[in-house]
């Protein structure tokens, strides 16, 4: 489906169309799912990741989305959001004001109803979770065209629609409900027994504990294990445990110290799954009086650390050392080559700034509750003569804190974070580095690269948004506003009795640390 | 006896009261839940928006006033995880915690009573020494590092028992243990220094020298006297193994109220934290109540001096 209506994009059109027709590529080859696959989950469950209508904004809820429910188009495997999953495909106009979806024949949902557009508009209209104002804001109408298509209207260009819209780990107005269920049990039952569209129907929930799933006989894609049970397991060693005696097939997020202990097990594959860039702030460097105002000790910061040493003791070496704080696998995310260390130079840029003995700074605050990484931060920049304190807080008044803005971080202070944001680089911009961001309120503000921003925002013209994505991510880099550490390795373990060459066999998306697609996964007889 | 009832449930209306406005104020001091409960780049119109949705808006005395009038009518609010009402979450979870409680209390006395007798009766030696030790150990271990030395041992090593989860009785055979065991070592000093103040007393001599047996002097006299302190302890252990096994509930992946009393922590779970806080009380004022009760019944002596 086309739309070239407006011959002044008429260039445009071809870089910013990302129209999918890509018809299906899968198999519709009919399976028998067999046996039983057992997720030791690592943390309690929370019955709103069972409702894509309340996407909490985070990583989490996908893991759980992707076994019950269906996207129009979503993250899957090296696709990063135009996956095509309900709608067999789609297309956004060439003026990006509209974006145009064709549903699959014959999708029900596990109620035995179909899937129908009524069930996408209402979806969308309904959705209420993580940046339901930015669709509900930019969105005048929704047309059902037909009893397949379904277009979605919008009052002015929309470049980043599609890419918002299917990627699972950031939002879920298109991940589709069926609203009559939906309307009959409200939203709160629906959370206990959530119907979706998806390869997995929920036969039993023991809130917080266990989610017991069986294999759907109505997905459009072969479902290959009947079973599919995610137990609620906090401890890491106890997990470990139910690996090495058979009770789990996959394990997720072995700590550090766990990691050779796994790496022995016979039959057993780590599956080391990139996770989050954890990268050095310093909040207020604006502020002439700071002395992180100086380039210069940014820089020495930056040379003092030892990234090598912090990625083998932290994940074993599995993470990644890497040069941008933004993650490889969103869009425009620029490649940059590692930083290096150098104590001496480090040294000689703190002299020349006016600190020959270094000098000390208040608090490095990590992300809870990474604080063994602001240890060793601490201990690196103290051989260049910069003399810290590690603070520690419990992760709700860490973000509470972040938002508070300066205030909260007066004097001389670093922050660690560590995030994880799929889709676009410019998500990772306005939540850690824009003026006013969600995440970086008043902390950082460098004006220029803001106005760049405001510039790429208001583009559509994809061509000179690359450019402007590319050129504000060299001006953070260059300047040291944020110093990259290393990404974090999310370590993961899988069992013998699942069907794998390789670790990413199970873990194939590479926006995302969990298993799925689910219904590839094979479990041996 | 009616007056003296009487003020004893005063007073156990009052201990309630106090404690829910103690874990009211608390909870709400750990900070804001609406940061949890939103994703990381909500904006504040989004945070506003939730903070309405679940009552966080209103001031604290009325946020105090709902919870108790709900409270009074039996009903602990919605959890903010869950979703579901957390009188509901707690009955799911109550079955599994009296049967991981029983169990321990069983092997808490099971364990500290014959132990602690042994230890009074044979003072000062051998068997005395051994019993300290295994009564000092028992406080000292931590229960986390039990629980895993428990499933390295009996479910990697031996595999005989199931690492974690809910099941059948060898589900409950680890976690039982990695929690009585403490309690058996309280159980253990209790029973000893209370029968060793009764083996001491005039009517015990009495009964030696009258020739009893030692096994009827100490069963039939000395230990029914003994008991009553012991048997009051194990009501009031029973009732924090049942409602605050936080760690041994997270290391066995128990699904009982200590693990839905830390996931509430956890989520700053307002509702949750408060329901299970004040379920735990209510059970403690009333099995407290009721032994006062009994005492006063037994001995008319406590119910005149109060």
């Amino acid at each position: 489906m086309r739309h070239v209506r407006f011959r002044v994009f008429a260039v445009a059109a071809v870089l910013v169309t990302v129209a999918a027709t890509a018809l299906p590529t899968w198999s519709q080859t009919k399976v028998t799912p067999k046996g039983k696959l057992t997720l030791a989950w690592h943390a309690g469950f929370a019955s709103r990741w069972l409702d894509p209508q309340e996407h909490d904004g985070t990583a989490t809820p996908d893991n759980f989305f992707t076994a019950i429910h269906d996207g129009l188009i979503k993250n899957q495997g090296t696709t990063l959001y135009d996956h095509p999953a309900l709608a067999e495909k789609f297309a956004v106009a060439p003026d990006a004001k509209s974006a145009t979806f064709t549903l699959r024949r014959g999708t029900t949902f596990h109620n035995g109803d179909p899937v129908t557009v009524q069930d996408v508009k209402f979806s969308y209209e309904n959705y209420r979770g993580a940046k339901a104002d930015v669709f509900k804001n930019r969105t005048e109408r929704i047309e059902l065209v037909d009893d397949r298509t379904v277009r979605f209207v919008f009052k002015e260009p929309f470049l980043d629609f599609a890419i918002l819209f299917g990627t699972a780990n950031v939002t879920a107005p298109g991940w589709v409900v069926p609203e009559k269920y939906y309307k009959q049990v409200g939203p709160d039952a629906f959370k206990q027994k959530p119907v979706g569209a998806g390869p997995y129907k929920l036969v039993r929930q023991e809130p917080g504990v266990k989610i017991e799933l069986e294999a759907f006989d109505g997905y459009y894609r072969p479902v290959h294990t009947k079973h599919l049970v995610m137990v609620a397991v906090p401890e890491a060693a106890t997990r470990v445990a139910m690996l090495e005696r058979g009770e789990a097939d996959i394990v997720y997020n072995i700590p550090g110290p766990l990691i050779p202990k796994v790496s022995k097990m016979p039959g057993v594959t780590l599956a080391p799954v990139l996770s989050g860039s954890f990268f050095l702030e310093f909040p207020g460097f604006q502020d002439p009086k700071n002395p992180f105002h100086d380039k210069r000790v940014r820089e020495a910061v930056s040379l003092a650390i030892d990234r090598r040493a912090m990625n083998e003791a932290e994940t074993a070496g599995m993470g990644k050392v890497t040069g941008n704080w933004i993650n490889d696998d969103v869009q425009y995310a620029i490649d940059w080559p590692e930083f290096p260390r150098n104590v001496e130079k480090a040294k000689q840029l703190l002299r020349e700034a006016g600190y020959p003995n270094g000098f000390e700074f208040s608090w490095i605050t990590p992300l809870p509750t990474f604080y063994s990484r602001g240890e060793r931060i601490i201990a690196q920049l103290r051989e260049v003569g910069i003399r810290g304190r590690l603070q520690t807080m419990e992760r709700g008044i860490f973000f509470q804190k972040l938002r508070g803005g300066m205030k909260e971080f007066p004097g001389i202070q670093m922050i660690l974070h560590g995030v994880r944001i799929a889709g676009s680089w410019s998500f990772w911009y306005e939540a850690y580095f824009k003026c006013g961001g969600a995440n970086s309120r008043d902390r950082v503000c460098v004006k220029d690269l803001d106005a760049k921003f405001d510039r790429y925002e208001k583009s559509i013209n994809a061509a000179e948004r690359k450019k402007l994505a590319e050129e504000i991510q060299r001006g953070i880099l260059e300047n040291h506003y944020l110093v990259p550490v290393f990404r974090h390795a999310f370590v993961n373990a899988i069992g013998p009795r699942v069907t794998a060459q390789k670790w990413q066999d199970i873990f194939p998306t590479i926006t995302t640390g969990y298993a799925y697609p689910w219904e590839d996964i094979k479990v041996k007889e | 006896m009616t007056q003296f009832i009487v003020r004893r449930i005063l007073y156990s209306i009052v201990t309630l009261f106090i404690l829910s406005g103690t874990i009211f104020l608390v909870v709400r001091m750990t900070g804001d839940p609406v940061l949890l409960l939103a994703e990381a780049g909500a904006s504040t119109e989004d945070l506003d928006r939730v903070r309405q949705q679940w009552g966080l808006d209103r001031s604290w005395p009325v946020q105090y006033l709902a919870f108790m009038e709900n409270a009074v009518r039996g009903e602990l609010g919605k959890s903010f995880n869950y979703r579901m009402p957390v009188s509901e979450l707690y009955f799911e979870r109550l079955p599994n915690s009296l049967i991981l409680g029983l169990a321990a209390t069983a092997i808490s006395l099971l364990v500290g009573v014959p132990a602690g007798i042994v230890s009074a009766v044979k003072v000062n030696s051998w068997w005395d020494n051994a019993a300290k030790g295994i009564g000092l150990l028992g406080l000292s271990i931590p229960g986390f590092w039990l629980g895993l030395v428990l499933i390295l041992v009996f479910s990697v090593w031996l595999r005989w028992l199931p690492t974690s989860g809910a099941g059948d009785w060898r589900h409950v055979v680890m976690p039982a243990v990695a929690l009585g065991w403490y309690f058996a070592a309280s159980m253990l000093r209790l029973t000893r220094s209370s029968m060793l103040e009764v083996l001491g007393s005039e009517y015990i001599k009495l009964a030696k020298l009258k020739g009893l047996p030692e096994v009827v002097v100490i069963g039939m006299h000395a230990f029914k006297n003994a008991l009553i302190p012991v048997l009051t302890l194990a009501g009031v252990n029973m009732v924090v193994m049942i409602n605050a096994a936080v760690i041994v509930e997270v290391i066995f992946a128990w699904p009982g109220i200590g693990r839905l009393l830390y996931e509430g922590i956890f989520q700053r779970d307002f509702p949750l934290v408060q329901g299970v806080v004040i379920m735990a009380g209510f059970m403690i004022v009333g099995i407290n109540l009721v032994v006062d009760v009994v005492y006063a019944l037994i001995d008319p002596r406590i119910r005149l001096t109060r």
